[in-house]
Formats: C-alpha cells, sequence, structure tokens
C-alpha cells in the first residue's frame, strides 16, 4: 500500500468518525426536545441563588432568570411563523413566568416574597417548571429556538 | 501477513472495525425484521417453585417524553428510570404476587437508520424476576395492544379473592385530541377514553382492576374518573397537578402484611395518605392525593358528567388557541357546580403551593374543572366564541 492510500484510508475513516460525532452532537439535542435544556436553566439559577448569600443579588439572580426566559419567548414569537397551537402554549408560559416575577418583586396583588424564603421560591420555580403543562404545545423546534436565542442573549 | 513496510499494519484494523460493524449492522437488521419478541432472559418459569398469588400488579411507566426533574440540590433524576426502580423493588418484595411492569421508552436507532425496539417488559413472580423481554410499541393499533398481549402470556390467572392493581406512571392524560402525547410517536393520540378501554383490556373476563393508580397530572377530572370506572372499583389520582417525582410506591412492598385486616378501600386511602406525605415532604408546588369509590361517586358523576363533556366539545370544536384561555381549576371553585353528593365517595389529601396565587387555597374538592383564565395579570381571552362553552359549564 502506498503513503498515498494510507492517507487515503486514515482521511475516509476520521472523515466517517467525524460524520458520526457531527450528527451526534446535533441529533441528541433534538432528541432531548430542549425542554430538557430549559429545566435545566432554572435548576441551575436556583442553584445560584442558594449559593448566594446577599437577598437582593439572590432577588436579582431570580429575576434576570425570568426576564431572560421572557425575552426569549419574545423574540422567538415575534421571529418566527407559529401555530395557533404554539402560540397558545408560549403565552401560556410567558404568564406563568410574569407571576413568578410579580411575585418576587410583590406586584399585582401579590406579597413579595420575603428574603427568607428566596431559595425556596428558586426550588419552587424549578418544581412549578418540571410539572408545567404549558409547554406541552410547543414543538421541539420552537423549544430549540428558545434555547438558542436564551444562550444568545445571557 | 503484518507487513510493516506497506502500512497494512494500519489498514487491516480500519478493515477488521468496517467488517465488525457490518456484522453488528446485520445483526440488528435480522433482531429488527424478527415477528416474534425475542424472549432475552426467561428463567425460573418451570422450577416447579413458583406459589400462588394473592396479588397482581401490572405498571405501566410512560418514559417517551420529558421526565426530567431535579431535587433541591441540582441532582437530575428521569422520572421514569425512578419509577421503574420502584415499581422493580416493591416486585421483589412481594414473595405473594406477580408484577408486570412495562416501560415504554424513546424511539431509537442503531447508527441513526436501523430502529431498536422501545418497550421493555419485566414479569416478577413470588418477588423473583421471571422474564424480561424487547417488545415494539410501533405496531400498536390502541393503547397497551402489545402489553395486554404479554400480560396474557404469562399472567398466572385471575383467581376468586386475588387483588389487582394498575398504576400508569406518565403525563396528563388529555381528554380529548391526545395528538402528540408519545414523543415518538405524535400522531398516534392517547386520550383518557382510549387509555381506559386498553386499561380494561387487561381484564379479560370484565372484571375490574381493585385500585387504579393513575400518576398523572390532573387525573381527578370528572371525565377521567367517570372513564376508568369501568374499569377499577378505586382509583388514586391527584386532582391537580403532580411533580414528577409521582406517587411514592414504597406502601406497595409486603402487600401481604399492608392487607392484614384491612379492605381494598383503606388499603387504597393508606397508600394515598403515604404518597400524599411523602411528596408534602419534597415538593413546594401544591399536593393532591385522592381516593375515589367507583361506585359511591357515581351519583356526582350522573349529576354532573353530561354537562361536563358537552363543555369537551365545545372546546373540543373551538380553535386549539382557546387553550390559552382556559385552565384547570377546583370544580368547587365554580359556585354554581357544587352538587351536594360532591364529596361523597372521595377522600382528598390536598396540600397548598407553597408560593403563586393558589397558596391560600386550603381545601380542594377532589374534582378538576376547566375555567377560563384569571385576566389580572393581563391576559386576554383570544376567542370569544369560547366563552360561552366555559359559561355553559359554569351553570350546570
Amino acid at each position: 500500500m502506498s503513503p498515498n492510500t494510507k492517507k487515503g484510508t486514515t482521511m475516509t475513516t476520521r472523515l466517517a468518525f467525524g460524520l458520526v460525532v457531527m450528527m451526534s452532537v446535533l441529533v441528541l439535542p433534538a432528541h432531548a426536545g430542549g425542554k430538557t435544556e430549559l429545566q435545566q436553566y432554572f435548576s441551575n439559577a436556583a442553584d445560584k441563588v442558594k449559593a448566594t448569600e446577599d437577598p437582593v443579588a439572590k432577588r436579582a439572580i431570580l429575576n434576570e432568570s425570568l426576564q431572560s426566559m421572557a425575552k426569549a419567548l419574545d423574540i422567538v414569537e415575534t421571529s418566527t411563523p407559529i401555530s395557533d397551537a404554539e402560540a397558545a402554549g408560549l403565552q401560556r408560559f410567558r404568564n406563568s413566568l410574569q407571576e413568578k416575577q410579580d411575585e418576587l418583586a410583590g406586584r399585582n396583588g401579590f406579597a413579595a416574597v420575603p428574603d427568607a424564603q428566596l431559595n425556596a421560591f428558586s426550588q419552587y420555580v424549578v418544581q412549578d417548571m418540571e410539572q408545567a403543562d404549558q409547554m406541552v404545545t410547543i414543538s421541539i423546534v420552537t423549544l430549540l429556538l428558545i434555547v438558542i436565542i436564551l444562550i444568545l442573549i445571557l | 501477513m503484518l507487513n510493516l513496510q506497506d502500512g497494512s499494519v494500519h489498514a487491516n484494523p480500519y478493515r477488521m472495525l468496517w467488517v465488525g460493524v457490518g456484522c453488528a449492522t446485520l445483526t440488528v437488521l435480522l433482531c429488527s425484521c424478527s415477528a416474534e419478541l425475542p424472549v432475552l432472559r426467561e428463567a425460573q418459569q418451570a422450577d416447579g417453585g413458583e406459589q400462588a398469588t394473592q396479588y397482581s400488579i401490572v405498571c405501566v411507566i410512560h418514559g417517551d417524553g420529558d421526565y426530567l426533574y431535579h431535587d433541591s440540590s441540582g441532582n437530575e433524576y428521569n422520572a421514569d428510570e425512578v419509577a421503574l426502580a420502584e415499581a422493580q423493588r416493591v416486585a421483589l418484595r412481594n414473595p405473594h404476587a406477580e408484577v408486570f411492569i412495562f416501560h415504554q421508552r424513546p424511539r431509537s436507532h442503531f447508527l441513526f437508520f436501523f430502529p431498536l425496539r422501545d418497550g421493555t417488559f419485566y414479569y416478577y413472580r413470588n418477588g423473583r424476576p421471571n422474564a424480561e423481554e424487547l417488545y415494539w410499541r410501533d405496531q400498536e393499533q390502541a393503547p397497551f395492544d402489545t402489553e395486554v398481549g404479554l400480560y396474557r402470556r404469562f399472567s398466572a390467572g385471575n383467581q376468586p379473592g386475588k387483588v389487582s392493581l394498575f398504576l400508569y406512571f406518565g403525563h396528563e392524560i388529555p381528554e380529548f385530541d391526545g395528538a402528540g402525547y408519545d414523543a415518538s410517536y405524535p400522531d398516534r393520540p392517547l386520550t383518557v377514553q382510549g387509555f381506559a378501554r386498553g386499561v380494561g383490556g387487561f381484564r379479560d373476563d370484565s372484571s375490574k382492576f381493585d385500585i387504579v393508580v393513575l400518576s398523572t397530572c390532573f387525573g381527578g377530572t370528572p371525565y377521567t374518573i367517570g372513564a376508568l370506572g369501568t374499569a377499577a372499583r378505586y382509583i388514586v389520582a391527584s386532582p391537580d397537578n403532580l411533580h414528577l417525582s409521582y406517587l411514592d410506591l414504597r406502601s406497595l412492598e409486603r402487600m401481604d402484611l399492608g392487607f392484614r385486616d384491612v379492605d381494598v378501600h383503606t388499603f387504597a386511602r393508606r397508600y394515598a395518605r403515604l404518597a400524599f406525605d411523602i411528596l408534602k415532604g419534597q415538593i413546594l408546588t401544591t399536593v393532591s392525593v385522592a381516593v375515589y369509590d367507583v361506585d359511591r361517586v357515581q351519583k356526582f358523576l350522573r349529576a354532573f358528567l353530561s354537562v361536563y363533556e358537552y363543555t369537551l366539545n365545545s372546546v373540543k370544536s373551538a380553535r386549539q388557541a382557546s387553550m390559552a384561555a382556559i385552565e384547570h381549576c377546583d370544580c368547587a371553585d365554580l359556585p354554581s357546580v357544587v352538587l351536594p353528593a360532591m364529596s361523597d365517595g372521595v377522600d382528598v389529601f390536598y396540600r397548598p403551593p407553597r408560593f403563586g396565587r393558589a397558596k391560600e387555597k386550603q381545601h380542594h374538592s377532589g374534582w378538576e374543572c376547566w375555567r377560563e383564565r384569571d385576566p389580572i395579570i393581563g391576559r386576554k381571552p383570544q376567542f370569544d366564541e369560547f366563552k360561552g362553552a366555559v359559561e355553559t359549564f359554569y351553570r350546570p
């Protein structure tokens, strides 16, 4: 076998291996459907809140995480064509985020979450999202778009 | 053979690698084309050491979709895998039971093209693993078709006095439409009616399961209980949202002890109480677990179900986006729906969420309905045509 043939074989193998890795990278997140990433996003925020001592900083982390998610929803809704059912799902999701922001700040009939309960509130946000039915009607593509936009705006 | 000069020492391993991949692909293809369900492990089935079983547990775990949750330390869990481990522990700790566990997994492919079996069936008898099989979910014409076939193949039969339980773990089962429930088969709908028929399919003698446990969100709607009542004597369900950590199974371990000197209703109530207590200790969102005595709730259902079904039909005919304008609620929060028989036959364990608008709500009727969303935070109902249906529902 000539050195050129050997090089060609190695390149083909590398190319095949690269394609398999690339397909894995592209296919796996699509299979996860984006919801996992959204749940992870709120879980990470809760971890940061629990690791922070200052109540003002805790509140800021929570508010920012809710606000960024709401912003991502707005961008997706205005920039991509979505079905009526998806629009309804996004609206319900947005409403849920808005309620949490209101409770955090003590607006719209809510008493503000006391400083001593901010860790518990962050956990409540995570658990509420985990059981939330508002994401059921949101398609995988839209969820992935939300995740991508979230990464870009953070 | 190993010619170091021309580099074939490098080429041979690659050739062997590709041959290996080819062989593996062929094997998968051949297995994929098999019409029979392959028994991966079938042991101890005819060793003569089996005893009569007094308890039968059928457990279906829907693991196809997003079932990830986190504990307070941020650790990740897949709800279906946790439920499977719990069900297997129950199976091992019941020497007088036969336990059927069906784990519905996401559809997957070998090398992206060759489909793999996406269901796993476990059969335990007398506290020992008896059989384990992989099966296809793609051929199902109706819910639980394949699972019923496996159940009938292995079941020891329904002897008189045998206590039977059916447990389901999954997302909220839609009352209508139902498309997209199964992430791998989005065109295959699952609705409450189809689900109830599927559960009934496990009972070939038209008898009912003694207890059906519905570990899903919003399992306590009149429509769900009415439909499932055809296949169950008692139903344990969460009328409100249920966190993915699900209803705990610990109290099903050693059912021979659990059933000592108690009837089915008392056992169901104890099970619900313990599941409630465990959820209450871990979860900050709403915790609600109810036990429905199917015979005793008929009076309420007869008075209310036709109105509820009318509402569902109205919702079905409305456009999808009108779903944004409605939400689940406690039926007792709709004053004109409160009927004298509402609490008959329902034991409710309820704790409000620690945060959110519902945190002041101290009681739940055990029945979950639909209502128009409160526009207090700026939401605007989008479809006026839906309003009529909701108002009709308010005034039965």
